[in-house]
């Protein structure tokens, strides 16, 4: 473990060219997909969270059956839309960062969508009826909401990041684990456990863990700032 | 001002039956009657956080603004939520006196006890200008000595704005203090409407007196 840590120290101030790039899609990948989520998925969470309408309850309840999809198989899914049998073959899409970010997209907007829901539905029938009260319009209502659920976001996007940064299993499948082009950290550490050299693979883990780490104090601060 | 007749049905239950109504402008009306009367889905039906059986909303013509039992107090500072109802400094400072909240002005809003949020919440529905003003309870987290500057307060804002006010309250001594009219509601029926005096001190209906022995008025 010591050597471990000794040579993940070692890779990192070394400016290896391999690391550096498997850092760069790590990066890439993890935060274009955990934003679009949050994106897409904090306006629909807070949405579902604040309307009373009929269907409502099983729309809950497929997403949260989405929160909780294994990623082999919406890594399998979206291998099969865009393989070559696939009906989005012609995006020449497989083995490409680019269907990395979209399977992660599918994988952790439900997880964004059930944590703004959940948290929306407990504030949503006081403040709206307060907000009603005084006569806001709808959107003036929609906008101080989003601005009541500022804290729930960031934990929702940390919540996202973090299964977007560990993922492996939809990444491996749609992204192949290409050295130089999709590999990212958690297939390398695979690779390289694989291939039997636990060294490396942990000193990747440690470096993985780090960076977890370091996103996380940074919009924990970022988070206790903005709700002074 | 006019309100239009409306029943109001949960799961089946007619909880409300209120016939056409007329409130006086400059005047406050009492609603009165024990729990589970329809008080409160009165004042969310009129104003218009529950749809009515027949879906006739506006049910009462001009602006309505309504305090609802539990108010909410957004995550800002006392002062902004004041200015998120109506852009006036010097409108928010006198509320804010009136109520003796300035020394809360920075405090945020959701970090309040109930008595400061029920405080919060008047002043800041009072920012606005209403044609019918709908307060459900507003002094029933308050502590005596806020009740009676509240009491002031909305009977500053009548003579300010001449507007009509409904007043929801479980409190006959408040209903004497500040109401010039005054209806019961019993088991989701208006029973009787008048004056004060002629509601609180010569019911006619025997479910009002009998309610009002239970206070000690008749």
């Amino acid at each position: 473990m010591k050597s471990a840590f000794i040579k993940a120290i070692e890779l990192i101030l070394s400016g290896n060219a391999e690391l550096i790039n498997i850092l760069q899609v790590t990066a890439r990948m993890s935060l274009t997909s955990s934003v679009c989520a949050l994106l897409i998925g904090a306006p629909i969470g807070m949405w579902l969270g604040s309307r009373r309408f009929r269907g409502r309850d099983a729309l809950v309840v497929i997403n949260r059956t989405l929160m909780g999809t294994p990623p082999v198989v919406c890594g399998l899914l979206f291998y099969l839309l865009f393989s070559g049998v696939g009906p989005f073959r012609h995006l020449k899409l497989l083995f490409t960062v680019e269907i990395m970010i979209i399977a992660q997209i599918a994988l952790i907007t439900p997880i964004v969508i059930g944590n703004m829901e959940t948290y929306t539905a407990g504030i949503a029938p006081r403040m709206m009826e307060t907000a009603k009260g005084m006569g806001f319009s709808k959107w003036k209502t929609f906008l101080l909401l989003g601005n009541e659920c500022i804290y729930p976001i960031f934990s929702a996007y940390l919540l996202a990041f973090s299964r977007a940064i560990a993922e492996v299993g939809a990444v491996s499948m749609v992204g192949g684990a290409i050295a130089w082009k999709t590999n990212v950290m958690t297939t390398a550490i695979m690779q390289y456990t694989n291939r039997g050299n636990f060294t490396l693979g942990i000193a990747l883990g440690i470096i993985l863990m780090g960076a977890s780490l370091m996103i996380n104090i940074l919009i924990t601060l970022l988070q206790k700032r903005l709700s002074k | 001002m006019k309100i239009s007749a409306f029943t109001k049905t949960y799961e089946k239950k007619v909880v409300l039956h209120f016939p056409d109504f007329e409130l006086v402008k400059g005047k406050i009306t009492a609603v009165i009657g024990s729990n589970g009367s329809g008080k409160s889905t009165l004042a969310k039906v009129l104003a218009g956080i529950e749809p009515s059986d027949q879906k006739n909303h506006p049910l009462a013509d001009g602006s309505v603004g309504y305090l609802p039992q539990k108010s909410y107090g957004f995550h800002m500072s006392v002062y902004a939520n004041l200015m998120l109802n109506k852009h006036d400094k010097e409108l928010a400072s006198r509320r804010m006196d009136a109520l003796k909240i300035n020394d809360l002005a920075k405090k945020r809003a959701d970090r309040l006890s109930g008595g400061e949020t029920a405080r919060m919440a008047l002043a800041r529905l009072l920012m606005g200008t209403y044609d019918l003003l709908i307060l459900d309870e507003p002094t029933a987290a308050m502590d005596r000595e806020s009740t009676l500057l509240a009491e002031e307060l909305i009977k500053e804002y009548v003579r300010e704005t001449g507007c009509a006010v409904l007043l929801i309250t479980h409190s006959l001594q408040q209903a004497r203090r500040i109401a010039d009219e005054a209806i019961y509601l019993h088991a989701g029926e208006l029973l009787e409407a008048g004056t004060v005096d002629q509601i609180l001190y010569h019911p006619s209906r025997p479910e009002t007196v009998q309610f009002l022995e239970f206070y000690g008025f008749v």
